[in-house]
């Protein structure tokens, strides 16, 4: 029988028709044109393919005047490191000027390869595909008269921002640096807290015009193969212009897009990626941007914070039961609001409906339509905030302060308990941990109010089954959403709203990590010296003095 | 079939959750008056032996469903004809308990919403998450099984606290004799909540581990005997054998009874949260059984298509079976527990079983 | 497929979103109720008296800002042939929905508890959906349940809650009257073995007096709401009113107390000391001696002497059980005077017979049909106590011993 109730099949000769149509014009795919051998026709091929970009810069230099062989060195100004490329090239190659003479015997093109280029990582061109790809990756690029292959020399560099702390993911205690927007550092990052060969990492180009870099990393043995292959059949599919942001990879790669919950997590700390990858799993670096994907991902993972590792287990374990007590206030606390105040105010406690009845007597508007705009006018004051210059942010505060809090409770518009609501509501969803789970909290926050404003608690209710069902519908890379409290998975529970200490938690997550190994604590390492125990022993006779 | 995993404890799970159901809210057993928490935990037993015809049954075809094992036994006649009739009972019980739930919702909070607008919604909750499958319900119902039981806890340590509970009222024990409580427990209590198992062998062949099904199986009735007993046992308790048997829904009013520090009172949401909950489960898993019996019988390709004919059927008929709750209950007594009740959860699977057994060891002798 | 789900689901969101809120209720169109009365009229119909709440008059809000200004509560009336029936016709008059959710307090005018009973009136209030069972309900002692309703209180602005706390501090610290709910009402009224006794509340002073705010603004108010004694009922009717001693002795054996006072005399001097009790229960046992029914009343009581004005070395043990025996012996003559009273009007108040039923359900079924009026008068009631004098306070002997 065919699969029951799942009807996502897309069939596969459509899928074969559009990448067949879709490589047909792809922009800026040389395919493997070789080179031709005259240095002139290469440099006017370069300069008529790069549109004579001023950013271009073909620097030509005589390596034997009397033979007529020139080179020239192309590469392009601001993504490569002027200084080497002047030091070590140019000035390489003017000073070794005619010493192919030397050696007779040998080819020019090797000699240049092996002597003259004063560089570690030299590559031979042979086609124009590679060549522009060197190029365009800030690589320069040696061309050589006659010859009809070129050499790339590795001269990456230019300017980049250093590594910060991150401005997303502030922690109290643990380290301070955050990825920056060049792969090359975030890699090396994340090596320099794995020093381990099995730190494998996969690099691939993405977006037919962008040519991004993009690296699949995890570790081999821990991580699951299923997962890492299902990750870069993913990654391979792709076939979109431009790849700007790893958000761009989320969407294309994510396995279910018609929902509110990001299914991938994704941080700009590489101590976390660290972590994860030590849970097994797999690490996608995307060139340009800092923030790094983890997958796949669990529900629970947006409640957890790198630091929880770092302190004290019942902090930990407690922080985390208020971020779930978070999560619940930030989607629930307005719709509570009017369900309790329009359909059952029995429930409210004789004094407290009292008082919020006194408030409300001179409110114009059903609690729904005050909830309504409460929320919408807190929405607009926090996107004022987030897009204005830092400048004006105090004033925007301000006013909205005004607005919102006091003039509007002065002028009878809104009740002081929904402010009081709102305000919760708002700061609960600033405390999320995971800016992805509060913007989708944000959003269900007001399917919620709906529910509530026509059925009463009965919505509520109603919509948080619909919400149990859809979350525990979702997949990430074929790991259930939601485990491992469903399914249950009884010995990875000790690290989900929990945070047990760390000699108790010996396996990694069971789902997520190969099933080879899964051990990460040997033995019993409870700290348990004798000394602190119990009381501390009588020395013994001839110890003393 | 679908192609679904399941495990032992989500198994275990949704035994829990089904049996609890309904049977949480309503009255059961209140015919043997005092002694209703004794007869349920006699029927308990009676359970657990129920289970294991299931679960025989189970044993000689444990890739089919009943549907599919039924024609193998009765030939395909026969057999047709009964996983059809089988069919009409899952689709008439899912209506009655739709029926059951919104008769609760509007007697004590949504008095002047219209049953029709009340059903409608929760059939749609349902129908969503029958179109994701047999293995995200039993995931969800690992989530609410949690809370559930959390909200058991709560209310039992608060109703204890409130110092509500006076055993005394439990007193005298056996008034009216064993004759009443066995009486209560071979025409009632023993089909509903625990006969009602049978429903669940439509989900058995999904299940991973095959070893444990037994032991999850027995723990699921038991305990959940075990929590219906004191539920009805607390109510009683609380509320006097008077009230408790004249409330529609005697744990709403035991919780409606709370009263602690002026604050804690007046906690219908806790009984809400519970009902839904509870009944979601128990029409989801009639309404999931009606569903795989008619794919399978009828040959069905889309088995999701069927999802929303079935769920139009069960809408319309939960509101169209009868015109007054009272009439409702009647009918549940007179219909459903003399007749249907006994057929299709004892008199039919020990009779398939027997079949089974003969057909087994002609088997074996060849 | 999906696109043809999707627009039913939408289908479905907006009829449902569209046409909802059946049963939403804004909170400004509510008349909240704290209290209702009932009484019977002269031509035989009921009467009910509705306190609803004005909420801007008791919490002084920002806007609102007329706290104290107008009074708290409004009194709104009507009468009819069926409770439901008035109060539906109230709402001529009402300029909002009734909501009974928050009706703590049911008052019951003496005349109607007298002459009709209160069976009747429970059933509507049982049925409805709004009404709470953990509604405290009393009996308008003497006068009429809606005057009692229309006085104004001080200290707790709202009345009903006046009275509520009033009822649980006086049970708390005297224990002549006792909170008693609806639910618990229902509960002895269908007992076989056990009639109900509810507390009494009356008015001191002038009732019209008492409903105008100069009554609140004094600091000596004129009119006054207060517990006084309890009222018994025999087959849903009150039949008589206890109180004092007596009717402390019927909340001691229903186990009620918690803290009380109990003065007792001390060598020829009347009520000269004070036992503080600070722990005190009560237990019934039911036993059949020969066919014939009795019952043993064994209090415990423990506490503290609060007060003594007489020469006495409390610093002598020997005294101090001397001293108990006394108390023993006055709570005993408390509690027997209460079963007396019972005796004579022939009603169960104490519960004894339900007591019977549950130890000896057998023996119960022969003295069902009369317990009431023939076995519960002529029952053998035993009375121990138990009396234990812990601490004498913060003095050991009065200063009256030196001199």
């Amino acid at each position: 029988m065919p699969s029951f109730f799942k009807r996502r099949q897309i069939t596969k000769q459509k899928m074969k028709q559009k990448k067949e149509e879709q490589t047909k014009q792809k922009i800026g795919d040389y395919g493997t044109t070789p080179l031709p051998s005259s240095l002139k026709e290469k440099i006017d091929f370069i300069k008529s393919e790069t549109g004579n970009s001023f950013d271009v810069i073909i620097r030509k230099a005589d390596l034997d005047e009397k033979l007529g062989i020139e080179t020239a060195v192309v590469y392009i100004d601001g993504i490569s490191n002027t200084q080497i490329i002047n030091d070590f090239l140019i000035h390489s190659i003017i000073k070794n000027r005619e010493l192919h003479r030397k050696q007779p015997n040998k080819d020019i093109f090797e000699i240049v390869r092996e002597e003259v280029v004063a560089l570690g990582d030299v590559k031979v061109l042979p086609n124009w595909k590679e060549v522009f790809q060197m190029l365009m990756a800030g690589e320069t690029v040696v061309l050589i008269d006659g010859e009809t292959r070129a050499l790339g020399a590795s001269t990456r560099g230019g300017e980049q921002r250093s590594i910060e702390e991150p401005g997303s993911q502030v922690t109290v205690r643990g380290p301070r640096d955050g990825f920056t927007e060049s792969i090359g550092t975030n890699i090396a990052l994340i090596r320099r807290r794995i020093q381990n060969p099995n730190l494998w990492v996969e690099v691939m180009k993405v977006g037919r015009v962008t040519k991004t870099d993009v690296s699949i990393m995890y570790i081999n043995g821990i991580a699951k193969e299923e997962i890492v292959a299902e990750v870069r059949e993913r990654l391979n599919r792709i076939e979109i212009d431009s790849i700007l942001e790893s958000g761009y990879i989320e969407e294309l790669i994510e396995d279910e897009s018609y929902t509110t919950f990001p299914t991938l997590y994704y941080t700009e700390r590489p101590d976390m990626v660290a972590g994860n990858l030590l849970e097994g799993r797999v690490a996608i670096l995307v060139n340009g941007t800092p923030f790094v994907l983890i997958a796949p991902t669990v529900f629970i993972q947006f409640f957890q914070s790198v630091e929880d590792y770092y302190g004290r287990a019942f902090l930990a374990t407690s922080l985390r039961f208020l971020r779930v007590l978070i999560f619940f206030i930030s989607i629930i606390a307005p719709a509570s609001y009017i369900a309790g105040t329009t359909f059952h105010q029995e429930m409210i406690p004789t004094q407290l409906l009292i008082a919020i009845a006194a408030q409300r007597e001179t409110v114009p508007f059903p609690a729904f339509i005050e909830a309504l705009i409460m929320e919408v006018s807190f929405e607009i004051l926090r996107e004022a905030g987030v897009r204005m210059p830092r400048a004006v942010g105090s004033a925007i505060s301000i006013v909205g302060a005004l607005v919102i809090g006091q003039a509007a409770v002065q002028a009878g518009i809104v009740s002081p308990a929904m402010v009081i609501i709102v305000a919760i509501t708002a700061i609960a969803n600033f405390a999320t941990p995971s800016f992805a789970v509060a913007i989708s909290a944000r959003i269900i926050r007001f399917l919620f109010m709906i529910a509530a404003a026509t059925f009463g608690f009965y919505g509520i209710i109603l919509g948080l089954v619909v919400l149990a069902i859809h979350l525990t519908s979702l997949r990430s890379f074929g790991v259930p959403y939601v485990t491992p409290l469903a399914p249950m998975i009884p010995k990875d529970l000790g690290d989900t709203v929990f945070r047990l200490p760390l000699w108790s938690l010996k396996t990694r997550p069971a789902l997520i990590s190969s099933e080879q190994s899964q051990t990460r604590v040997g033995g019993d390492q409870h700290p348990k010296p004798d000394s602190s125990k119990k009381m501390v022993p009588k020395k013994q006779k001839g110890e003393q003095e | 079939m679908e192609k679904a995993k399941i495990g032992a404890y989500q198994f275990f799970v949704l035994l829990l959750l089904f049996e609890l159901g309904s049977a949480v809210l309503v009255p059961i057993a209140i015919g043997a008056n005092r002694d209703a928490w004794i007869a349920i935990l006699i029927s308990t037993v009676g359970g657990v032996l129920l289970f294991f015809v299931y679960y025989r049954l189970y044993k000689f075809y444990p890739q089919l469903t009943p549907t599919e094992y039924m024609e193998k036994l009765l030939g395909k006649f026969f057999g047709k004809i009964l996983a059809f009739a089988y069919i009409l009972f899952f689709v008439y019980i899912s209506a009655r308990v739709l029926r059951d739930f919104g008769e609760m919702l509007l007697s004590f909070a949504y008095v002047d919403t219209p049953l029709f607008i009340v059903n409608t919604l929760f059939i749609l909750v349902i129908i969503y998450a029958l179109q994701k499958g047999i293995e995200v319900i039993a995931r969800t119902g690992e989530l609410f099984f949690n809370l559930l039981y959390l909200l058991a806890v709560i209310g039992f340590i608060l109703i204890i606290s409130s110092g509500l509970i006076d055993l005394n009222q439990l007193k005298p024990y056996l008034e009216q004799g064993w004759t009443t409580v066995f009486n209560v427990v071979v025409t009632e209590t023993l089909y509903v909540p625990f006969g009602e198992a049978f429903v669940l062998s439509v989900i058995l062949p999904y299940i991973k581990d095959t070893k444990k099904i037994k032991y999850a199986g027995i723990a699921g009735i038991v305990l959940s005997g075990i929590n219906l007993s004191l539920v009805m046992a607390i109510n009683i308790s609380v509320l006097g054998i008077d009230l408790a048997t004249r409330s529609q829904f005697p744990l709403l009013t035991t919780v409606q009874s709370i009263q602690i520090a002026e604050f804690l009172e007046r906690l219908d949401v806790f009984f809400m949260v519970s009902m839904v909950i509870g009944i979601f489960f128990k029409a989801s898993i009639y309404f999931y059984a009606a569903v795989s019996g008619t794919t399978i019988l009828f040959k069905f390709k889309e088995p999701s298509k069927l999802v929303y004919p079935i769920g139009l059927v069960i809408l319309f008929m939960s509101i169209t079976i009868a015109n007054s709750y009272s009439e409702h209950l009647k009918e549940g007594l007179d219909l459903t527990t003399r007749f249907l009740h006994p057929f299709f959860l004892v008199l039919a699977p020990v009779f398939l079983l027997a079949i089974a057994y003969v057909k087994n060891r002609k088997r074996k002798k060849k | 497929m999906k696109r043809k789900s999707f627009i039913l689901v939408l289908y479905f969101g907006c009829f449902l979103t569209l046409t909802g809120c059946w049963s939403q209720k804004e909170l400004t169109d509510l008349a909240i109720i704290s209290a209702m009365g009932i009484d019977l009229t002269e031509n035989g119909e009921y009467a009910s008296t509705l306190q609803i709440i004005n909420p801007s008059n008791v919490a002084g809000g920002l806007q609102g800002g007329g706290a104290g200004q107008g009074p708290p509560v409004s009194i709104y009336t009507a009468t009819g042939s069926s409770i439901i029936e008035m109060n539906q016709r109230a709402s001529k008059k009402l300029p909002r929905r009734r909501y009974y959710a928050h009706t703590n307090v049911l008052v019951i005018g003496e005349e109607l508890a007298r002459k009709e009973g209160i069976t009747g009136i429970l059933d509507a209030i049982e049925r409805h959906q709004e009404f709470r069972m953990t509604a405290v309900i009393i009996i308008a002692h003497g006068v009429k349940a809606s005057d009692l309703l229309k006085v104004l209180t001080p200290v707790d602005k709202i009345p009903a809650n006046k009275i509520i706390k009033n009822l649980r501090f006086t049970e708390e610290q005297w224990g002549e009257v006792f909170t008693l709910n609806l639910q618990d009402v229902k509960k002895d009224m269908t007992a076989v073995g056990k009639s109900p006794v509810i507390s009494g509340f009356s008015i001191e002073g002038d009732p019209v007096q008492g409903s105008k705010m100069e009554n609140v603004q004094t600091s000596d108010p004129e009119t006054t709401l207060s517990a006084t004694g309890l009222a018994i009922f025999k087959e849903g009717k009150l039949v008589d009113w206890i109180d004092g001693k007596t009717a402390r002795g019927t909340v001691l054996i229903l186990d009620k107390i918690k803290n009380t006072g109990i003065s007792f005399d001390w060598k020829d001097k009347k009520d000269v000391g004070t036992f503080q009790v600070i722990r005190m229960n009560s237990k019934n046992i039911a036993t059949m001696k020969k066919g014939k029914p009795k019952i043993t009343v064994e209090v415990k009581a423990e506490g503290y002497l609060s007060e003594i004005r007489t020469a006495v070395n409390l610093t002598d043990p020997k005294i101090l059980i001397e001293m108990e025996d006394t108390i023993e012996k006055t709570i005993k003559e408390e509690i027997l005077l209460a079963v007396e009273e019972g005796k004579k009007v022939k009603s169960d108040i104490f519960g004894f017979g339900q007591v019977f039923h549950q130890n000896h359900p057998k023996e119960w079924q022969k003295l069902k049909a009369e317990w009431h009026d023939v076995h519960f008068p002529e029952l053998t009631v035993d009375v121990n106590v138990e009396v234990y004098i812990r601490r004498t306070g913060l003095r050991n002997n009065p200063s009256v011993l030196k001199q």
